[in-house]
């Protein structure tokens, strides 16, 4: 019976998801480009994913990919978390205000957001560097968006602005979820604002980590929006992810096989850095 | 709250100083993109931004009649009006049947696992995806979009609805069962009008997914079909931006779903911290 129920849903994944993930595997194997009929000639094996192994771009594209991810994460769990315990100490009528807005930057389109960080960090008339200029900083001591060694880091900032907000959200919940009692003795045990962090609310938290690294986190490693928005991959590859370093081989160059094959290798970086965790968290709940 | 300590005058001034910078880093640029929206081109690239100027609908005009704006809106509208009707309703009838199926060991796993869907990357899919409508000549049509859409939301909608279900007064269902409901009326006249705030979580987020969605819809949609994603890409993708009309359709693009959101901040909210705090 309950299959009944499951079978529009399985339809749709086997439709949408594992049939073209397979179709894709398949061609995968092949030098294909777009337009060639697939044909045994062409039929390349595991050369594709031996060319990953010598491709410069592709390792830096990975580089870049691996770092924004790192950045990106760390940054909106720090700021994420630093926030909403600031917020927990103001006027509940303030705290909830200000959480209001912070949904705002969510439900903007990331390539909207990347739109408006690419005027913000306009070196001629964007607000980033009138903001700079009273430190004394221009635009030749920090490039922003157009030299390889500070792109990247604009990238994740843009990226902290819009997902930081859904970490102070998902923070907060959890932070409430902590029995008073035990905030309470805490405080008679006169343990410090900061003990207090540490001992009871980061073991509390480790769970909505981890649930905000699920549903957001991965997302850092797919990211394709925001850099098409910001930089196209540039300046210089310095922001080229894997996503986009596919999507160019596919429908910029149509080379449909070896775009195929650095998504497949996408699709196995996401699952080693974020599925075997949870594969593990998940069946040791279990036993 | 949480802290009970007094604070120094010192403390308290920075804590409402940090939050007032949060509040205007969080602001500002949206609304910043909003004003430039009305603006004479000239006082979009002036520092520190004018906020005295002479209001003008001239940006909006351009890109609703040479910019084909009000096309990809519908189509946007179109999209995601279909792409949220899937994706509740399949997805309530899959958490209801992964829910049935929850003593037996297969149920379980497929439930516990539903969120591995994530780790598949967009691109992953939209090659060979692209490919086979293109094969079946379906590709610069509605269907593309609106496939890889629900195909994405389906698993969170199923695993928000699934938490939801979860939380429901034990012994419901057997009760109803006693009477002599038959499984389909229990979800349909018992379960449903329960779960109408997680139906409202489901809601907002999936239309907010397939609202502001870009990599499908730019490569599974033709001329006619471009969502204002898509539209949005092309145009600040130019080597040379005409700021003015970008910050319309951007206004254009991002307003509605705001103020849906708002509207709805509640189910917004609840949707995202969902799963958060279990257990």
């Amino acid at each position: 019976m309950p299959v009944v129920f499951l079978m529009p849903t399985i339809v749709v994944v086997l439709l949408v998801m594992i049939f073209p993930l397979i179709y894709g595997i398949f061609i995968s194997l092949f030098d294909y480009h777009i337009g060639m009929k697939i044909t045994s000639d062409s039929f390349v094996g595991l050369e594709n994913y031996k060319a990953l192994l010598y491709d410069k771009v592709l390792h830096r594209a990975f580089l870049n990919t691996v770092l924004f991810a790192l950045l990106a994460n760390l940054g909106e769990l720090t700021f994420g978390t630093l926030i909403s315990l600031t917020l927990l100490k103001c006027k509940k009528g303030i705290a909830d205000f200000v959480r209001g807005l912070c949904t705002m930057p969510l439900l903007v389109s990331p390539i909207i957001t990347g739109f408006i960080w690419k005027y913000m960090f306009d070196p001629s008339f964007g607000l980033v560097y009138w903001i700079l200029g009273f430190f004394g900083i221009d635009s030749s001591e920090f490039p922003g968006l157009g030299k390889p060694t500070t792109a990247l880091l604009c990238v994740a900032f843009t990226h902290w602005w819009q997902i930081t907000p859904f970490v102070v959200l998902v923070v907060t919940s959890g932070l409430l979820s902590i029995p008073e009692e035990r905030l309470e003795a805490a405080n008679l045990d006169g343990a410090s604002g900061i003990e207090l962090f540490f001992l009871i609310m980061l073991p509390a938290l480790k769970n909505v980590y981890y649930v905000v690294l699920i549903i957001s986190g991965v997302d850092t490693i797919k990211v394709f929006d925001l850099i098409y928005a910001l930089t196209q991959g540039g300046p210089a590859n310095s922001t080229l992810s894997l996503s986009i370093y596919s999507f160019r081989e596919a429908f910029e160059v149509y080379h449909m096989g070896y775009a195929m094959a650095v998504s497949v290798f996408l699709m196995i970086t996401a699952f080693i850095i974020f599925g075997l965790p949870f594969i593990h968290a998940n069946s040791s709940q279990e036993e | 709250m949480i802290f009970k300590k007094k604070e120094s005058n010192f403390t308290k001034i920075s804590t409402v100083v940090f939050i007032l910078v949060i509040v205007i880093i969080d602001v500002v640029p949206i609304l910043l993109i909003v004003s430039n929206s009305f603006k004479p081109s000239l006082d979009i690239k002036t520092l520190p931004p004018n906020i005295i100027f002479n209001p003008t609908l001239k940006h909006f005009k351009t890109v609703l009649s040479s910019g084909n704006f009000d096309i990809y809106f519908k189509n946007s509208l179109i999209v995601a009006t279909i792409t949220t009707a899937i994706s509740i309703i399949v997805g309530i009838f899959g958490a209801y049947g992964l829910w049935l199926a929850r003593y037996s060991k297969w149920g379980r796993k497929v439930s516990d696992f539903i969120l591995l869907g994530k780790l598949v990357p967009s691109i992953t899919i939209l090659i060979p995806l692209n490919m086979l409508l293109y094969s079946v000549k379906l590709n610069g049509t509605y269907v593309g979009p609106i496939l890889a859409h629900s195909s994405v939301n389906l698993p969170f909608v199923i695993w928000l609805i699934l938490g939801f279900i979860k939380q429901l007064p034990a012994g419901l269902y057997e009760s109803a069962q006693l009477e002599g409901a038959s499984t389909i009326r229990i979800l349909v006249s018992i379960f449903v009008p329960l779960l109408l705030p997680a139906i409202g979580s489901a809601f907002i987020l999936s239309m907010q997914y397939s609202w502001n969605e870009l990599l499908f819809s730019l490569q599974l949609t033709s001329m006619d079909t471009y969502t204002l994603p898509v539209g949005i890409a092309r145009s600040v993708g130019a080597v040379a931006i005409d700021w003015g009309r970008g910050c319309a359709s951007a206004t254009i693009a991002m307003l509605p779903i705001i103020i849906i959101g708002f509207i709805m901040q509640k189910y917004f909210i609840a949707g995202m911290t969902a799963g958060a705090i279990k257990e």
